[in-house]
């Protein structure tokens, strides 16, 4: 298993490399001069010889090629450089956002673990009761509300009304940012940060978690079905030990890969909830840079979602081995 | 100057209808004995500011100053936003600035200058420095600190997009192209306090431009920096009421009383709050439920709200602001341009419904524009425009009598506007009235991010725009808009017209102010009946919204500047 790891770790290289070096060809084919866009906008003439000296400055008047070279060499010794934009270093803008989105996608997922898992394996064990039937509407519901528009309401209904109507102000919660800011072992919020987290946590898991909910119904009954479970149940244990020990166990792979996804997803692509709720985080600052062009910020950002994209999944790989012991990862080829 | 383009409101389109749904919520939950009479508090926001009744103390939380993307530069020179200008202008004091008590009619007044002259050809301006000015480091404002402060601002390798305005001085020309280490045409003299300015050629109001952002004054800390982006990332000092507490992050920039203000244009030093938090909020709906959920105490009013914040809140609704809001068609379009459709420049301008739109879109808040340089500016006349009323039977007339000569439209005028911006409204209320009289027509949205690029590099057809004063000068609008020299900059419609650029260039030379106008309405007389390359649509209004339990004065001038030195606040603590 160690072997593996490693193996693994390793293939992150190559992995990052190729990702990095599809970006930055495609940014080259992005319109709009760089040089131009950093020394003036559009309202001003710049002399060329400013732009020429600004090329100079950001290695922008080297070959492609070389460029390219260039960028890894910095990046290998993990020198982000200057954002296009503003100038302020892409270490320090990283530095502040990776934490934001790790954050923020943690307790998502926390909730669609509890809430999606429980949700399923219930609607699975009563199938077809009233509980599963409701489930299943609010779930189908859930997955196609727009996440601005449930970011919106929530806002609203628990945010903006309590104010108006002078609830307690422990039970206010907060539209935007992220409050004092303040964290323990970097996941749990301290003092007032709880209540900065809870709606963009809600929205940004909203959808994840109906899908792990009809996920996990589905495999659930799948797995029901099948012949161990025929034969656990002739061998007379308890329906809880059946549903926990042997069903839950086998049903899990599927919704584990899926919740692995949704982990790398939300920490690169939080776009929406981190717009209206101004958590200020990776995605949306990605989104941003490729607007402005802004080629070191967006090359930057997309590698930490690459390696938590690679690490994530390295997780979600060797928890099969937990889950299904017919997994063996040092076996030679992929478990 | 630009209003700052919004580039993270890709969501209000979906969201306005929601807020259509939130509005109607806001109604009810209207709470007996909450803000019953806050509209009353709205119409004072203009009052004139009477410092004997100030309170003193307290802070604020601004929710709706930056909305969209966090400011790109709060540096004065290379700030071309006026959302960022609201903070350049608290932390900096200009050799002149503009009295707006009177908003029909502003004036400029000497500040940091304590006086200014210049000769009778308006060539050559003098400023005589206050004695005792310092910035917030102690460091004495002295007339070498413009000096430092425009070779900085006119460096080739930093300048920003308003540089352009060094042209006016001799020798900025030759600074800007990299040909001159320094402005020949300025000169300091730190004994007798002056600074002398030599013009490129004549401006009878340069007194106004003066005061303007990229003219401020900068210490000697600047000179310490080895690369100059680094000031506006860091503990940017200036001389203004306020000074930043810490370096700005693309979340907040946090600004607190400068004690050793030298005072406003009157010498009066009073300073109400104690720090103003600017927040940046990347969506105006959000930003305004911030607002509602009581986490600042301003806010920007999302379009399709202004009824619900007016009934709910305070608003700067009733302070017009110089700006206008208006449409460019292209004069070298082959389908609209030229002096051979001017025919059907003038029907589309008649077929616009302005009622209409400013019913429909802004809640009657705007004021319908009957020309381009919107009221307040000096010189300003009403009625300049002959087509810019609503009157279909001779927009018909006109299109059909075009139509005889021979011309057709193949294919659909595209009318052009930034997406996302909520111009979308406007543009579909336009294309149903161009529609009306057969004008076939198509709306065009452009992404908002490149949209003003793509237009200095002439995308334009028929085309949106908007323009906020910098300072109260006739040619902000007639020179900066519509010059044969501001194309590849903001005269989209690549509007050339040697006669006007003539009256142009010959109204702000002139020093009698009464000819001066002359000159600058025959000009723009011109442009609106004979050229037909602008639309005006409407002059903008206020568009903050404040919590009035909160806030007791919020004074927005005509500029949308906010006074932020005389806002106070109910319970000072």
């Amino acid at each position: 298993m160690i072997s593996y790891t490693i193996r693994r770790l390793l293939l992150i290289l190559p992995t990052a490399f190729a990702a990095l070096s599809l970006l930055f060809g495609l940014f080259f084919l992005l319109p709009g001069d760089p040089a131009t866009l950093i020394v003036g906008g559009a309202n001003r003439n710049v002399p060329e010889e400013v732009i020429e000296r600004a090329k100079v400055r950001y290695g922008l008047d080297e070959s492609v090629p070389e460029q390219f070279v260039n960028y890894w060499k910095r990046t290998l010794r993990w020198d982000l450089g200057e954002s296009f934009q503003n100038d302020r270093s892409v270490n320090e803008i990283l530095g502040e956002r990776a934490p934001n989105s790790i954050r923020l996608s943690f307790w998502a997922i926390l909730i669609e673990i509890a809430v999606g898992l429980s949700v399923g394996i219930i609607s699975a064990i009563r199938r077809y009761s009233v509980v599963d039937r409701v489930t299943t509407v609010i779930t189908a519901v859930a997955s196609a509300i727009p996440v601005f528009v449930l970011g919106f309401v929530l806002q609203y209904a628990l945010a903006v009304y309590p104010n108006k109507h002078d609830w307690p102000e422990w039970a206010k919660l907060r539209v935007q940012g992220r409050g004092p800011d303040t964290w323990t072992l970097f996941f749990i919020p301290t003092g007032e940060t709880w209540r900065y987290l809870v709606l963009p946590a809600i929205t940004l898991a909203s959808v994840s978690t109906a899908l792990a909910a009809r996920m996990m119904r589905g495999s659930m009954l799948e797995v029901s079905g099948s012949d161990f479970m025929r034969t656990a149940k002739a061998k007379g244990l308890s329906e809880r030990s059946i549903v926990l020990r042997h069903g839950l166990r086998n049903a899990m792979l599927p919704v584990i890969t899926l919740i692995g996804l949704d982990f790398a997803t939300t920490i690169g692509t939080a776009v929406l909830t981190e717009t209206v709720f101004n958590w200020n985080g990776i995605g949306s600052t990605i989104a941003r840079a490729v607007g402005e062009r802004d080629a070191p910020v967006m090359l930057a950002l997309t590698l930490v979602v690459v390696i938590a994209y690679a690490v994530i999944n390295l997780i979600v790989d060797l928890s099969y081995a937990f889950f299904d012991p017919r997994v063996r990862l040092d076996s030679g080829g992929h478990g | 100057m630009k209003k700052h383009r919004r580039l993270g409101v890709r969501l209000i389109a979906a969201v306005s209808a929601l807020a259509i749904v939130a509005a109607a919520c806001g109604d009810d939950d209207d709470e007996p004995g909450g803000s019953g009479s806050t509209s009353d508090i709205g119409q004072e926001t203009t009052t004139t500011l009477d410092n004997t009744q100030l309170q003193v103390g307290g802070e604020i939380v601004d929710l709706g100053t930056f909305v969209g993307d966090p400011p790109e530069h709060i540096d004065p020179a290379l700030n071309v936003t006026l959302d960022a200008y609201q903070v350049v202008n608290a932390l900096y004091d200009g050799l002149t600035d503009i009295d707006t008590s009177d908003p029909a009619n502003p004036k400029i007044v000497p500040h940091v200058a304590e006086s200014y002259e210049a000769n009778d050809d308006a060539t050559v301006w003098t400023f005589t420095i206050r004695d005792g000015v310092e910035f917030s480091n102690g460091e004495q404002v002295l007339p070498s600190s413009f000096v430092r402060a425009w070779e900085r601002a006119s460096n080739p390798d930093f300048a920003g997009d308003y540089s352009y305005l060094f042209n006016f001085i001799k020798g900025g020309a030759e600074k800007l192209a990299g040909d001159a280490e320094t402005i020949a045409g300025v000169t300091a003299d730190d004994e007798a306090m002056t600074l002398t300015v030599e013009l490129s050629s004549p401006y009878s109001t340069f007194d106004a431009i003066a005061g303007f952002q990229l003219f401020l004054p900068m210490p000697s800390a600047v000179d310490e920096l080895d690369d100059q982006s680094e000031w506006e990332n860091g503990l940017m000092i200036g001389n203004g009421p306020f000074k930043l507490e810490k370096p700005r992050t693309d979340e907040e920039i946090v600004l607190v009383r400068n004690d050793g203000w030298a005072g406003d244009a009157n010498g009066d030093t009073t300073v109400t709050l104690d720090k103003v938090t600017f927040r940046t909020s990347a969506d105006p709906d959000s930003a305004y439920n911030a607002f509602e959920a009581g986490e600042g105490d301003t806010a920007n009013i999302p379009s399709g709200r202004v009824s619900e914040a007016e009934d709910n809140y305070a608003t700067t609704l009733d302070v017009g602001i110089l700006g206008v809001y208006y449409f460019e068609l292209k004069q070298t379009d082959p389908v609209v341009g030229g002096e051979e459709n001017v025919d059907l420049r003038r029907a589309i301008s008649l077929a616009v419904n302005r009622d209409e739109i400013n019913e429909a879109v802004y809640e009657n808040t705007r004021q319908n524009a009957t020309g381009v340089t919107p009221p307040g500016i000096p010189g300003f006349k009403e009625g300049l425009c002959e087509y810019c009323i609503y009157d279909q039977a001779r927009a018909q007339e006109l299109f059909d009598g075009w139509k005889a000569d021979g011309n057709e439209i193949t294919e659909p005028i595209k009318v052009q506007f930034n997406a996302g911006a909520g111009h979308e409204d406007v543009v579909a209320i336009i294309v149903d009235n161009l529609d009306a009289i057969g004008i076939p027509a198509v709306a065009t949205p452009i992404d908002g991010e490149t949209y003003f690029t793509q237009l200095a590099e002439g995308a334009c057809q028929f085309c949106r725009s908007g323009w906020f004063a910098d300072y109260p000068t006739y040619d902000n609008f007639s020179y900066d808009l519509f010059h044969s020299d501001a194309i590849g900059g903001n005269n989209h419609g690549e509007h050339n017209n040697p006669e006007y650029d003539e009256l142009i260039d010959e109204a702000k030379a002139t020093t009698d102010p009464a000819k001066s106008a002359e000159l600058f309405q025959q000009a723009e007389t011109m442009l609106l009946n004979d050229d037909v390359t602008v639309i005006p649509i409407n002059w903008y209004k206020g568009d903050y919204v404040y919590n009035p339990e909160k806030i007791s004065s919020f004074p927005q001038n005509n500029f949308g500047l906010i006074a932020w030195e005389r806002v106070t606040v109910t319970d000072a603590g």
